[in-house]
């Protein structure tokens, strides 16, 4: 455990007990504690914020929160002993008028695109996160019995936040990819479908008719490419999984690819184009990690180590041995 | 020297809410996502003993410049950081300074990040999250309504409270759980 670990750790401990009231020798200790490195205070001021975030939830709470929260030990338990009946009534009918707003708000798809080299971060009404990467169009739309996105073009990664009532389908042409909350990056290119998962499960569909109709349930470390009516289905490593999600962090890892196809994949995020002259030089392998949108370092590191003769032409770099 | 209440409340209102940003920014430029929260926990505590002189007028502007400084001293330190990093990170002013990168939350939308967050926690943890935070009862009442140990509901709320934590800061809401059971804070608050 790292000591950054520890004094977190630390720090939502005594939280919690401050939560519950402290002795005076407790709170001295506290003190004593926190004024002993600004590491210490700033952890627990960050805990303590996110703290005082979760308690504003129990002015909007439902009658369904405690319902749900006790289903799986004591499903009679009422633990609303000494409240009167108007308050719960007054909560639900708060949270059904957040609910019924959000829904006036979102009535049609709204629009999401990225340039070359762009990424972008899109928070959606339903606490779903979805990131866009290089050259994507995206469209979604969440009322409240359905959430819906559809991925014209480009890749995407998301973070689905889980609603058991309202599972949430990504539309990418005539595939279309199912999930109640996990994570999972989808990438389209024309016909070409891929999609890779990160956690929790995900069911492909293909096209309706042809003979790959029946979905594929996968879960993961999967990954599918999809073409015409066909899915190839494999599986990768977790550490692959990081690998293909790095262009999250604006990095492309190679894990020892042909030139060839690291010099198509710099090609997804930069005006700059490479290209690669001859067979033997395409053909070399590349491994490491690099910015994706550096091309000139990659260019750079490609005359240097490996001795490559770079030629600059208009826009484009031309690459041979 | 700035009051402690004053920096805190500057924290609340300027530093936490650029976290997802600066989280982002780290990402971008460090090769070992283990390190990220390491770093982040550096950087708040340079700038909370830089803010103690006085509080900067640009929050935003002061927290990524600290930030870009606090990892290039690191790269340069660890010596395992190719060159050419530290060179792009010397030359760029981080990009997440600019405001288009993270959406400033509305109340409702923070609102519905705790929801989410809390959903995603286990079972049994995401119970007695629900029961001590939202339903408000005491850490007693809670362990006395599941009929399990006090220290068995402090630990589940500290580990609940962190993970939502990281969620809500645009984090993936999973923390690395210690492998003593031992409370921390009691070993540590002994010296």
């Amino acid at each position: 455990m790292s000591a950054r670990n520890a004094i977190e750790e630390t720090a939502a401990y005594w939280l919690v007990r401050q939560g519950d009231g402290l002795s005076g020798e407790e709170q001295a200790q506290l003190d004593a504690w926190l004024n002993a490195a600004a590491e210490h205070k700033t952890a627990f001021w960050r805990l303590e914020y996110s703290w005082e975030k979760a308690g504003r939830l129990s002015a909007l709470r439902g009658p369904d929160t405690l319902v749900e929260a006790m289903a799986e030990t004591t499903p009679s338990a009422s633990l609303r002993r000494g409240q009167p009946r108007w308050a719960v009534g007054l909560a639900a009918t708060l949270a059904l008028a957040v609910l019924t707003s959000t829904a006036l708000l979102w009535p049609r798809p709204a629009h999401y695109a990225t340039d070359t080299g762009e990424r972008r971060l899109v928070a959606l009404s339903d606490g779903s996160r979805v990131e866009l990467n290089t050259e994507t169009r995206l469209r979604a739309s969440m009322s409240p019995d359905s959430r819906e996105a559809w991925l014209d073009e480009g890749e995407a990664y998301f973070d689905v936040a889980h609603d058991a009532s309202r599972p949430f389908t990504v539309h990418m042409g005539d595939r279309t990819v199912r999930v109640l909350g996990t994570r999972f990056s989808v990438r389209r290119e024309g016909e070409k479908v891929q999609v890779l998962v990160a956690e929790g499960r995900v069911r492909l569909s293909g096209p309706k008719s042809g003979p790959a109709a029946k979905p594929v349930l996968l879960v993961r470390g999967d990954v599918a490419t999809g073409m015409g009516a066909s899915v190839l289905q494999s599986r990768t490593s977790d550490q692959r999984v990081d690998d293909q999600l790095a262009w999250r962090r604006g990095l492309l890892v190679f894990d020892q690819i042909t030139l060839s196809d690291a010099a198509a994949e710099f090609n997804r995020y930069n005006q700059t184009q490479l290209k690669v002259l001859d067979p033997q030089t395409a053909a070399i392998r590349i491994g490491g990690s690099f910015e994706a949108t550096n091309v000139e370092a990659f260019v750079r590191l490609l005359q240097s180590a490996y001795g490559l003769e770079i030629d600059h032409d208009d826009g484009i770099v031309k690459i041979s041995e | 020297m700035v009051e402690d209440g004053e920096l805190k409340a500057w924290f609340f209102r300027e530093v936490f809410p650029l976290e997802a940003a600066l989280t982002r920014y780290i990402r971008r430029n460090w090769r070992n996502e283990n390190d990220v929260a390491d770093l982040r926990q550096d950087i708040y505590a340079k700038v909370y003993t830089a803010a103690q002189r006085q509080l900067p007028l640009n929050a935003r502007a002061f927290l990524f410049t600290t930030a870009r400084n606090h990892l290039i001293n690191t790269a340069k330190r660890a010596k395992i950081v190719s060159f050419d990093l530290v060179a792009d990170l010397e030359a760029s002013f981080p990009e997440a300074a600019s405001a288009d990168l993270d959406r400033q939350l509305t109340a409702r939308d923070e609102l519905r990040r705790v929801q989410a967050g809390l959903e995603r926690l286990p079972t049994r943890c995401r119970q007695v999250m629900t029961l001590r935070r939202v339903e408000g009862l005491s850490t007693k009442e809670v362990a006395a309504h599941l009929n399990i140990s006090v220290s068995t509901v402090e630990q589940q709320v500290v580990h609940g409270l962190r993970a939502l934590t990281n969620y809500m800061m645009g984090g993936q809401g999973r923390i690395r759980r210690s492998p003593s059971k031992t409370p921390a804070a009691k070993s540590e608050s002994q010296s």
